[in-house]
């Protein structure tokens, strides 16, 4: 019995740590493939102190975590002292009020704070930007609060009262007697409850996920957004370093607790090692004021103009493999500009994030029929043409664009072709014919679809031979049915985390844009593309424009400028392997690219893509819906009785065996 | 006079709470009762939950699936550690704490790594001949991500009910002649079950709430309540309808933790560093 303990726990062990010793290898791997030990290097730890963006991120989360542990313990423990006094009955409700956040799942308590604050920041006052550091940091708190509560009243319920009614006997006033006394006591509560809201806060996800901003990210919530990118090596390195930190920090902290114990065992005093909880403690609320006082000297002492720049992943040169860094480039020249880029994975998403509201963005790139209907629904602004002098480089064809009438909007940023990226080595040629590959029952599993409802729905109705543009509700129930057929054979729904599943030939075969498509074919050259030519297939155009949110606007049109610039839209072209939308550009472009059939093909070809045009908000709406419950929703039928049965069964061996249990406690 | 004044200490707190907890949990309730075009009352929201009603079942039983696993498999582990000495304890404790300190993110991600087609568990299996096995995009690598990421939640309140186990009540049980077996379902086993209703509940709400680890490790099938949440809010343009399916999930929790407690410990959290 005992002998099988110990093997399970280490086999736990073994269990717990196999994915931190995958992580901390990858940070010294070569390969950016995380399955593949190709060689050591330390190259990924230069890389990461190099980054500033992943230091500032870090350095995001640290603030916030020891700000919002430093309110929570002040706040927490006055209010512990507070509720200890309180009438039983109103104990018990404060008590059941402080377990809320501490129940509800933590996707609900995010949900429900940014409902709150965006009902009140943008519906009732009417600001731009009600997602801000300060609502991450009450939501923060908040969380943060029952973790020093529940860790403080047992304490002060364990106290003997008549010492505080001794200390105030011999004079002392409440609050002296509350730090003479009360204070020493219960620190160790407050100790454990403020390393609890720390780390809590440093690792939170889910709340701050719903919470934040575009202006103030934590680091955990840009990790969520890389690991929907192909992720950086680096990211090992900083988990490897924090993992390092967190253990010499909880080795060194269990030292002291069993040398404060062995001493208050020899001595037999009363303090329960208080000095070093004090020294502990004094040492973390020195930190926290410094971080303060950081946050005010450097927090608001930017004078540079911070423009947010919201854009597609992967669809900006950014310096790497020798392209052009265009957003460095930008801020050489615009000294006083500092570009915050954030990523979003497809229009609707950027869409319901505008909508949704809360956030202030000062460019955004979406497509064409979701310009016309951000158009239409006012939430773009007016351009100011004046500050955009290179928008006559702008071929003539992409200038007053069906989504654009009159060119107020809008100036194109690239454009491109929906094809079939597949892998040459497990796809017989003979089967690549046209969409219907996507539904091709030899290749189950091994299939991805486009996560989106419009390109979803796109192909399905090129392959029945039906308008992109149909509004008809029999046409788009026939497409429903046809995506919900494919679902079987799809291993997943993806947008940007396309690239290393099809890189690492985890999946053969994949709809999506001619540009991304490119950039996967440098990385394995057994990946082909194909445009259905016969069936049709999508044309778009991304365009810059200025959504009503924005707070720079004078510097957001600066940025329009700048990126139509024919030089800089060539190099950025370099990168990203789209088309630009002027021509002078493409004689800046690398050859292979510039003569690329992928990336410009010929007018022939052309003719046969048609372009998305923004349908109705009902059509829009009743598309949306369809799409999800022909994706998205678990079969009720199929493998999935097996979950219900094993629940089930074990609802009925708990509904029997408890009422046992518990009547032979109350027995004893 | 004294008394008076600290009570006034819990006001603000108070205060704060109802601002950010109950009120929210309004602004909720209202979004869910609204149209998410007009924004006037509408009960559109609530009758279309019916329709999500399988991903609101598949996700308890996962969760519950987990939790019991956790419980399995954290129950003797949690027993071992607290039969240890002071400093073993304390370093087995540490242990089991580390991980949760590290981004689940990350670690979920390093599960993709091991256990995907490519990966390198079945790179290993190809190697010696076994041949490639279908791992991820499984309910069973759904509920191992889960079993994974929660499992310290279970072991630590299972091994703060049982370090407090009184020995001399085993000692009397084996004294007056009872097996091992018997003594551990006759005294241990009656005496852990505060501790063993707070891990479950401890380990089933997140589960039941997650969206990252079915995203990850589950198929097209394995779709969860929190999976469909993120996507309304982030994706669907349909906060009304995922606010909604909120207050679904928070009345599942609420009841299901209602019923832990009620069977399990009086005290409250059950969390203890």
């Amino acid at each position: 019995m005992k002998k099988a303990n110990r093997i399970l726990t280490v086999l736990m062990f073994i269990f717990l740590y196999i994915p931190m010793v995958v992580l901390i290898v990858a940070s010294f791997n070569t390969s950016q493939d995380i399955t593949k030990f190709e060689g050591f290097t330390l190259r990924q730890y230069a890389e990461l102190f190099r980054d500033e963006d992943l230091l500032r991120l870090l350095g995001n989360s640290v603030l916030i975590a020891l700000l919002s542990t430093a309110i929570s313990v002040a706040f927490g423990t006055a209010a512990a002292v507070g509720i200890h006094r309180l009438k039983p009955k109103m104990r018990k409700v404060v008590m059941n009020l402080t377990n809320i956040p501490m129940t509800n799942p933590d996707i609900v308590t995010g949900v429900s704070l940014s409902l709150l604050f965006v009902f009140v920041g943008t519906r009732l006052l009417g600001q731009r930007e009600s997602l801000t550091f300060w609502t991450l940091l009450i939501a923060h708190v908040t969380f943060g609060l029952p973790y020093v509560i529940l860790n403080v009243m047992p304490k002060l319920q364990q106290m003997d009262g008549s010492l505080t009614d001794a200390a105030m006997d011999l004079g002392c006033t409440p609050v002296k007697a509350f730090f003479k006394v009360i204070l020493h006591e219960i620190l160790p509560g407050i100790v454990s409850g403020g390393i609890m809201t720390f780390t809590m806060s440093l690792d939170d996800f889910v709340i701050s996920y719903f919470v934040t901003g575009s202006g103030f990210v934590t680091l955990p919530v840009e990790i969520y957004t890389y690991t929907k990118k192909p992720i950086q090596n680096k990211v090992y390195a900083m988990f490897t370093l924090l993992f390092l930190l967190i253990f010499v920090l909880m080795v060194a902290m269990n030292l002291l607790q069993l040398r404060a114990n062995r001493k208050r065992e020899t001595m037999r005093s009363v303090s329960k090692g208080g000095a070093i909880f004090r020294r502990c403690a004094a040492g973390f609320a020195a930190a926290c004021v410094l971080a303060g006082c950081c946050f005010l000297a450097f927090g608001n002492k930017q004078d540079k103009i911070i423009l947010n720049v919201k854009n597609w992943g992967m669809n900006m040169a950014d310096g790497s493999d020798g392209t052009l860094d265009i957003v460095k480039a930008f801020e050489e020249k615009y000294p006083n500009i500092k570009v915050n880029m954030s990523y979003y994975e497809s229009n609707e998403t950027l869409y319901s994030q505008l909508k949704n509201g809360g956030i202030s963005v000062d460019v955004i790139i979406p497509s064409d029929y979701m310009i016309d209907r951000m158009r239409q629904e006012g939430m773009l602004e007016k351009l100011n043409f004046d500050n955009i002098p290179n928008f006559q480089y702008v071929d003539e064809q992409f200038k007053n664009p069906d989504y654009d009438p009159n060119n107020e909007y809008s100036v194109p940023y690239t454009w491109g072709t929906v094809g079939i990226l597949y892998n040459t080595k497990y796809v017989d040629p003979a089967d690549v014919t046209g969409w219907e590959l996507l539904w091709n029952e030899d290749y189950a599993g091994k299939i991805l679809m486009i996560d989106n409802s419009r390109d979803a729905f796109g192909i399905a109705q090129y392959l029945l031979g039906y308008s992109v543009n149909t509004e008809d509700r029999e046409e788009l129930q026939a497409c429903a049915d046809k995506l919900a057929e494919q679902k079987p054979l799809v291993q997943q729904y993806v947008m940007d985390q396309i690239y290393s599943i099809m890189e690492n030939e985890e999946a053969w075969i994949a709809p999506y844009y001619a540009g991304d498509c490119m950039l996967m074919m440098e990385e394995n050259e057994d990946l082909a593309f194909f445009l259905p030519q016969e069936q049709g297939f999508n044309l778009f155009t991304d365009a810059m424009c200025i959504p009503t949110c924005c707070k720079e606007k004078d510097a957001a049109e600066k940025f329009i400028n700048f990126l139509t610039d024919p030089e800089i839209s060539g190099a950025n072209m370099d990168y990203i392997c789209y088309a630009s939308p002027i021509s002078a550009a493409r004689d800046y472009m690398e050859d292979y690219l510039a003569e690329s059939e992928i990336v410009y093909p010929s007018e022939e070809i052309l003719a046969n893509g048609t372009a998305y045009k923004y349908l109705t908000k009902e059509t829009t709406r009743y598309v949306e819906g369809l799409y999800q419950s022909a994706t998205k929703t678990a079969d009720a039928e199929g493998p999935n009785w097996i979950p219900y049965a094993i629940g089930g069964a074990v609802l009925l061996g708990l509904a029997v065996t408890l009422p046992v249990i518990r009547r032979r406690k109350k027995t004893q | 006079m004294k008394k008076n004044k600290s009570v006034l200490l819990s006001a603000p707190y108070i205060l704060w709470m109802l601002a950010f907890t109950l009120i929210p949990l309004g602004v909720v309730g209202y979004y869910a009762l609204t149209d998410p075009e007009t924004h006037v009352f509408s009960l559109g929201n609530l009758k279309e939950l019916g329709m999500y009603l399988p991903v609101l079942g598949q996700s308890a039983m996962y969760s519950l699936v987990s939790a019991l696993i956790c419980l399995l498999l954290g129950y003797p582990v949690a027993y071992y550690i607290a039969h240890r000495g002071p400093v073993a304890q304390k370093i087995l404790y540490m242990l089991v704490m580390l991980p949760m300190c590290m981004s689940f993110l990350l670690r979920t991600l390093a599960w993709v790594g091991l256990l995907q087609d490519t990966g390198i568990i079945n790179n290993i299996l190809e190697a010696i001949g076994i041949g490639r096995l279908q791992l991820i995009r499984t309910p069973g690598a759904v509920i191992l991500g889960m079993v994974y990421n929660y499992l310290p939640y279970m072991i630590l309140p299972l091994y703060a009910t049982l370090v407090k186990l009184d020995h001399r009540l085993i000692e009397a049980a084996e004294d007056l002649g009872c097996t091992p077996a018997k003594t551990f379902v006759k005294v241990i086993l009656p005496l852990s079950v505060p501790g063993i209703f707070s891990g479950i509940t401890m380990v089933f709400v997140p589960a039941v709430s997650t969206f990252y680890i079915s995203q990850k490790l589950g198929g097209t099938d394995t779709v969860l309540i929190g999976d469909l949440i993120e996507r309304l809010f982030k994706q669907g343009d349909n906060p009304n309808l995922g606010a909604a399916l909120s207050l679904v999930l928070m009345l599942l929790v609420f009841i299901c933790t209602g019923i832990m407690n009620g069977f399990g410990a009086d005290e409250e959290g059950g969390v203890i560093v």
